[in-house]
């Protein structure tokens, strides 16, 4: 089977690197093993939040500072200033609005009740421009009874620092006593279920919230609308009397799913193909090329290319795999940026700067990915499969996917 | 007499360890939508195998509700055969006896040999009133449900008076596995693979003696008689396949989803010297054409609107786009893709009773997407869905290879090759 | 006498591990008036980093008898008093090609001198019954091993004290022992809690500190020559096996394999670590080798289980008094009397001995305790059920069976962990029965249960209670669930959140050194959740 290009991986990465590439008239395929992280997004995308341990105020100008190594400074800030512009116009003809600057990081609240400064938000959650000022002075809190996937005493908690006076209320509505019939089953995504199936339900619990939040400035809500649709976040935003601020659940997250079904449905209206739920086996090299890729569903029915794209993710995501002592990427055997010896991969506390978040795929300057110390001519590597940045730390994981991506997109167009 | 120890087949391989309990499979399950009683792909899979390791009560017969559709394992980001290691529960730990009315639906061939021997006089029968409404109450077979049709000519008995012979004219050859459904319901399938496979310049032979594939038995729990059948399956396959280098092809996604992945995976019947050579009959066409080796040329005045439904097990195979490329080849054809979705049927799940909600429940979206499709027929590879959909919309649904046929300028597509 | 007493008690123990549990509660059903001090959590040394395995005594027979018979002993004494702590698993001692088979009938001879049930097996009968078991195995024994669930024989024995009286205080630490010339009246506490000094009296102090009890011994002015031991083990992702499987040779390293509730656990190595190491217990990447490397000789699919932690323990050895050097070394029970052997009155030291030997220590202990005070009063501990395994008129399975028909996983769970309190759990309402913890079954009921009647300060000590964050993902879903639980029955968000991101640092030291394969990519996504998503700091959330 041909195509003009094969995106191994189809997280943030794989897609919006193939949807570029469609928009210019390439005939591409994604083959992803399964679901990806933008599953458990929190519905912002960072480009850099974290410089030193310091917040950083202007993404731009915090990158220069950045190694060489990086891969930001590998695209180049040029490119990045100018590819930042382009990526939530890229979401934007997905169906997904997302706002913010690159030159001026906004924050979001957190489910620990913290403002967390980033880039991109999706417009069901609501941006605040300072991190020190909570817009309004009476707020209420609602949650599903029952509900243990958001914690309304931390958020409780995390607003009193900005003296609001903060107000928890739990309710039930019948129709979410079938999902509690099962004891794993009341999850933020079989709620969006629920009110994705019908309008009577957005309406009675509106009714309610409006009932319950009586007096007060503003209505906090776990953010469990729109799995499968939009409109439900749209709809409930205008039958609410008042502001609306949502806070992301234990994941998977309702906004990630949805995002996620609107970039492949955008792909695959491109001509794209997404052959999901296979796996990408191995490869077949010739003169320092790819030339086909072998996967477990498709066997000796080959996947050719003239280029491939590596965004098969991090560790997570079996993008790369360590054993007791080895480190590899496990579908082309290409080289890898880290620590041969094991000892070091991690530290030993938790919450410090783990090396192997580090890890990742050895690239050349254009992002190449190299095997043998030789770049693959026809080979790229794009985003959380890349080393050289701990993104967790930095604040910089969607950043680093969406910008390497267009970046690569843009080389293969070349 | 020493009695026969049956003891099942364990193959919990550790692969349920691969779970990071991320539960984005939970969001894929169809049934859990619409049935809370079922636990879930992750409770009732990895969560519940390790419970089920510590002590066997922690079994829960609600096992029974899954389909077995694998779209959790598809979207599953680990690898974990969430599918697998819940019916493999169920046959490891579930005390439930089968009923008389699941052995009727899981013997497909043995209930397909009755009925077609009496098809003109069973056909009406089961089509009656009140016939499905002592069905629906003694054997809880829901009332809704029309049996499909038996067809009064069994295929095999129609390819032997009429295409065994000429099939030794080819010099290329391949095996067919046509399954129950070809065989007692619907043999105009198989006559059309037959027409195609003609034209492509091969020649079709019948395994020396199928089965049925075992997968009803398999969903019912009759795990001993579906393994007596899986084994009995692999030895006809060799002969066509290691003994003479024929390759077997069907038009059943199901039936050659079961040999190739349930037979290891479930049963434990080892099938790796057949496995690369059983695939589906659009897979089949697509390798030739994609590697230049052969070109259909189609009728001018075809013209349809075609929608194509990816059963389940075509989505965990990942051969849908066999399918619908050759669809698309068609010049005619308006091709609508749907969303995949399951249909809700399972095969035998949907004709019981207890299940006939949650298999329409589950089939809705699709059900609605297909009604308001404008499309003139819909396309499947898989005969229980084209049930399912038949009986719950207004659309008739056809087999690609069906629609190939009707298509295909066999001739022109002759002359290609004989040059 | 001292004056300001407010009140003083019978007998302090100071320890809440098994044996302090133990005694108090055979002390508080002997009337005493029993206060209990533990400066952390209940099982939070030895008794909480150990093996789990109920011997049967087998592993002793050959070479110390008397432990041997002691062990079977106290194994079917169990087996009625703590059922729902116990697990009949049995056990099998097999030997390998490379073993002496010459050792089994030995073995056996030994075992039946002991009073300890042997059936040898055919290799292939023994493959059929344990599927897992190694399939070159040359020879095979069973015996009446079980396992036994250290957390909850404490919680139980800790429990059944308070139900007789007891006074129980977890988090408070003796700093000092309270002297009158040669005698000791009291402890001098720190509460970790309020950060607050207290005193406390007592006729009899008892020192059942395990391994810490040479530093309280000290405390006191007396000396007692310990020597630590550590043992390292792996726990597995899943029950790999049905029975507990031993090697059928002397005892050495990594040679067990105990299946425990949804787990099981390959150990021990075997180190003499220097006194001032006792608090720091890691477990080396040579360690982890080791396990992983006899494991799979007893279990050849351990090679391919995912290892969920390693962790380690300290054995309390006691050096004979008349050995400074230590090399003979005691591994019975030692019971010391202060009075006689360094003429300090009103302090005895119990310890050495077994988890499984905890019950006979503390009689032993309270029989001692009870002469001091001249009260008359036998031991009933070997008669009456711990609380939760009260007998039923139905054997136990059936009793389960029972429970379960139509349960769901969180009743079951629930039964399977507190035995016949389940009772006062409130489950079988769809909001009670919401699970928090979705690999180990642990729902809202059981955690609110545990907050209210089980001493739980904090989320590491709900895990010990409930395994909450015991299971695969090791806290990723359920502890900022179980977190916002606490955080609503004790009403200190900041410090919910810190003990979120403590509790995550805990199950982190246990993975560090078999952090790899998925349980690599797991912490990465556990990473990602609290940091990334939540924003989590180390502290002051
Ligand atoms: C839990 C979690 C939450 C996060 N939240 C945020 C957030 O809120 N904001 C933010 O900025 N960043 C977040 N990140 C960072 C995240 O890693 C990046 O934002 C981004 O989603 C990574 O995209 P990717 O496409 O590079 O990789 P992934 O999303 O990991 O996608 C890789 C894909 O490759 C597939 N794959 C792997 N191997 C194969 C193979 N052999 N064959 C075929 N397919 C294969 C995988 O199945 C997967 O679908 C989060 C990460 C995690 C894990
Ligand atoms: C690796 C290993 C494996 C083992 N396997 C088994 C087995 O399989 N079966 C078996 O039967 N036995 C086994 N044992 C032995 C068993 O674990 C111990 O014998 C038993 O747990 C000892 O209990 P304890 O209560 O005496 O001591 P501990 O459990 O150590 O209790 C002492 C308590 O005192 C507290 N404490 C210390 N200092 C102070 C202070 N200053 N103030 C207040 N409190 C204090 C500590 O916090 C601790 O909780 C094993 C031991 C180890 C190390
Ligand atoms: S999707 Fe896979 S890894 Fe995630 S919870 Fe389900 S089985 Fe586990
Ligand atoms: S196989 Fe289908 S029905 Fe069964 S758990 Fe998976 S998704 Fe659900």
């Amino acid at each position: 089977m041909k195509f003009d290009n094969i995106i191994i991986g189809g997280g943030l990465s794989g897609l919006t690197c193939g949807i570029k590439l469609a928009e210019q008239g390439k005939k591409c395929a994604i083959v992803s093993s399964g679901q990806s992280a933008i599953h458990f997004f929190s519905g912002s995308f960072d480009l850099l939040g974290k410089l030193n341990g310091q917040e950083v105020k202007n993404p731009l100008e915090a990158i220069k500072t950045l190694p060489d190594a990086h891969p930001y400074q590998r695209v180049g800030i040029k490119n990045i200033a100018r590819l930042a512009v382009e990526a939530p116009q890229l979401l934007d003809r997905a169906g997904l609005q997302f706002s913010g600057k690159s030159d001026q990081n906004h924050f979001v609240l957190t489910p620990m009740g913290i403002m967390k400064p980033t880039w991109l938000t999706i417009d069901d959650f609501t941006r605040f421009e300072q991190n020190d000022v909570f817009p309004w002075k009476k707020a209420v809190i609602l949650n599903f009874s029952g509900f243990l996937d958001f914690h309304t005493l931390f958020v409780q908690d995390g607003l009193k620092k900005y003296d609001v006076d903060v107000q928890i209320k739990n309710f039930a509505m019948k129709e979410f006593e079938a999902i509690r019939r099962n004891p794993s089953e009341m999850r933020s995504t079989n709620i969006a279920k629920v009110f994705d199936q019908g309008e009577d339900v957005l309406n009675e619990f509106a009714q309610k919230v409006n009932q319950l939040s009586e007096g007060f400035e503003v209505v906090i809500l776990p953010a469990v609308f729109g799995l499968f649709t939009k409109n439900v976040v749209t709809d409930l935003k205008s039958m609410i009397n008042k502001p609306l601020v949502l806070i992301p659940a234990i994941p998977p997250s309702v906004p990630g799913i949805r995002s996620q079904i609107l970039l492949r449905k955008r792909f695959e209206e491109l001509g794209g193909t997404y052959f999901l739920g296979d796996i990408v086996e191995e490869g077949t090299f010739k003169n320092n090329r790819l030339v086909a890729v072998q996967t477990n569903n498709h066997g000796n029915i080959k996947l050719e290319a003239d280029q491939f794209v590596l965004a098969s993710g991090s560790f997570y995501s079996k993008g790369i795999v360590a054993t007791r002592d080895k480190l590899y990427e496990p579908i082309l055997g290409l080289d890898i940026d880290g620590d041969i010896d094991s000892e070091k991969w991690l530290d030993e506390k938790f919450f410090n700067d783990q090396p192997y978040m580090h890890y990742g795929v050895k690239t050349d300057s254009g992002f190449r990915a190299l095997k043998n110390g030789k770049p693959i001519e026809n080979l790229f590597a794009a985003g959380s499969v890349l080393g050289g940045a701990n993104a967790l730390k930095e604040g910089s994981g969607a950043g680093i996917s969406l910008l390497t991506s267009l970046h690569v997109a843009e080389q293969i167009l070349k | 007499m020493k009695k026969e120890i049956f003891e099942p087949f364990n193959s919990s391989d550790n692969n349920f360890e691969q779970c990071v309990k991320c539960t984005i499979c939970t969001v894929y399950c169809p049934v859990l939508e619409v049935n809370p009683d079922y636990p879930g792909p992750k409770q009732s899979g990895p969560d519940g195998e390790r419970l089920r390791l510590k002590d066997p009560n922690f079994f829960d017969e609600s096992l029974k509700l899954c389909l077995n559709c694998k779209r959790c394992e598809v979207a599953c980001p680990h690898g974990v055969k969430i599918g697998d290691i819940i019916q493999l529960a169920r046959i490891k730990y579930s005390k439930k006896k089968p009923k008389v009315r699941d052995m009727i639906l899981a013997n497909t061939d043995i209930v397909g040999t009755m009925a077609s021997t009496f098809a003109p006089i069973v056909n009406p029968i089961v089509a009656l009133k009140p016939v499905r409404l002592i069905m629906d109450g003694v054997l809880k077979i829901d009332h809704h449900r029309i049996f499909p049709k038996y067809a009064g000519m069994r295929f095999e008995t129609w390819y032997r008076r009429y295409a065994a012979s000429k099939q030794n004219d080819f010099k290329k050859h391949v095996s067919y596995f046509h399954g129950c459904y070809v065989n007692y319901n619907f043999p105009k399938q198989g006559k059309d693979l037959i027409k195609i496979m003609n034209a492509a310049g091969y020649g079709v032979h019948l395994l020396e003696k199928e089965k049925c594939c075992g997968v009803a038995l398999i969903s019912n729990n009759l795990i001993k008689q579906a393994t007596k059948q899986a084994r009995h399956n692999v030895e006809a396959f060799k002969k066509s396949i290691v003994d003479k280098n024929m390759p077997v092809i069907s038009t059943s996604s199901t039936c050659i989803f079961t040999i190739r992945d349930e037979y290891p995976h479930l049963l434990g019947v080892k099938n790796d010297e057949i496995r690369d050579k059983s695939e589906l009959a659009t897979r089949f066409l697509f390798r030739l054409i994609d590697s230049g080796k052969l070109k259909l040329v189609f009728k001018k005045d075809y013209r349809k609107r075609i929608a194509y439904h990816t059963p389940c097990h075509m989505e965990k195979l990942g051969w849908s786009i066999y399918s619908t490329a050759l669809l698309k080849m068609i010049p005619g054809i308006d091709f609508v893709s749907l969303e995949s979705r399951c249909c809700g049927i399972a095969g035998t799940y949907g004709f019981k009773k207890e299940n006939y909600k949650t298999s329409q429940g589950v089939g809705k979206p699709l059900f609605d997407q297909i009604e308001s499709s404008d499309v003139d027929f819909v396309a499947t590879d898989c005969e229980t869905c084209k049930w399912q959909i038949e009986m719950s919309t207004a659309k008739k649904v056809e087999h690609p290879i069906s629609i190939l046929a009707e298509a295909l300028d066999v001739e022109a597509t002759v002359k290609l090759w004989q040059k | 006498m001292n004056k300001n007493i407010s009140k003083e008690y019978d007998v302090i123990i100071i320890g809440g591990g098994v044996t302090g549990a133990g005694t108090a509660r055979d002390c508080a059903m002997r009337g005493l008036s029993v206060l209990l001090v533990e400066r952390h959590d209940f099982a939070t040394g030895a008794t909480g980093r150990n093996h789990g395995l109920l011997h049967s005594g087998a592993r002793y027979a050959v070479t110390d008898h008397e432990s041997a018979a002691e062990c079977i002993k106290e194994n079917m004494i169990l087996r009625r008093i703590a059922n729902h702590c116990v697990e009949e698993n049995d056990g099998l001692f097999i030997t390998l090609p490379e073993d002496d088979i010459a050792f089994q009938s030995q073995f056996v001879d030994a075992c039946k001198t002991a009073g300890i049930g042997t059936e040898i097996l055919d290799p292939d009968f023994a493959r059929r019954i344990e599927p897992s078991v190694n399939p070159d195995l040359i020879g095979a024994v069973k015996v009446p091993d079980g396992s036994v669930d250290p957390f909850r024989l404490t919680m139980s024995n800790a429990l059944d004290a308070r139900i007789h009286g007891a006074v129980l205080l977890t988090q408070h630490e003796v700093k000092g022992i309270v002297k009158e010339q040669d005698r000791a009246i009291g402890v001098e506490l720190f509460n970790h809690e309020t950060k607050q000094n207290v005193n406390y009296y007592g006729k009899i102090i008892v020192n059942a500190g395990g391994i810490w009890g040479h530093h309280i011994a000290k405390l006191a002015g007396v000396n007692i020559n310990m020597f630590p031991a550590k043992g390292s083990l792996l726990i597995f992702g899943h029950r790999v096996n049905k029975m507990v499987i031993n090697r059928c040779r002397k005892p050495s390293n990594a040679d067990i394999l105990v299946p425990g509730d949804t787990i099981c656990l390959i150990g021990t190595t075997s180190e003499r670590i220097p006194y001032d190491q006792i608090d720091n217990m890691f477990v080396s990447r040579q360690d982890v080798d080791v396990l992983i490397r006899e494991g799979v000789k007893l279990s050849p699919t351990l090679a391919t289980t995912r290892i969920l932690r390693a962790y380690a323990g300290v054995r309390p050895l006691v050096a004979a008094d008349n050995d400074p050097s230590g090399r003979s070394i005691s591994r019975g029970i030692v019971l010391l009397d202060h009075q006689e052997r360094d003429g300090l009155s009103g302090f005895i030291t119990i310890t050495g001995g077994k988890l499984m030997t905890y019950r006979l220590m503390a009689e032993e202990a309270t029989d001692l305790i009870c002469k001091k005070l001249a009260v008359d009063k036998q031991c009933e501990t070997a008669e009456k059920s711990l609380p939760g395994a009260e007998k039923s008129e139905h054997p136990l399975s059936i009793a389960t069976e029972k429970v379960y028909t139509g349960a769901n996983i969180s009743q079951k769970s629930a039964k399977d962990r507190h035995g016949t309190l389940a009772k006062n759990i409130l489950n079988g309402d769809d909001y009670e029965d919401s699970l928090v913890c979705e690999c180990e079954g642990v729902s809202i009921a059981e955690v609110k249960y545990a907050i209210n009647e089980l001493h739980v300060n904090n989320l590491i000590d709900l895990r010990r209670r409930t395994r909450v964050g015991m299971g695969t993902c090791q806290g990723e879903l359920c502890a900022c669930r179980a977190a916002g639980l606490l955080c609503e029955s004790f009403e200190k968000p900041g410090k919910a959140k810190d003990d979120l991101a403590n509790f995550l640092q805990e199950r982190w030291k246990g993975m560090l050194p078999i952090t790899w394969g998925e349980g690599i990519n797991e912490i990465q996504f556990t990473s990602w959740i609290y940091e990334g998503i939540y924003g989590l700091k180390p502290d002051n959330n």
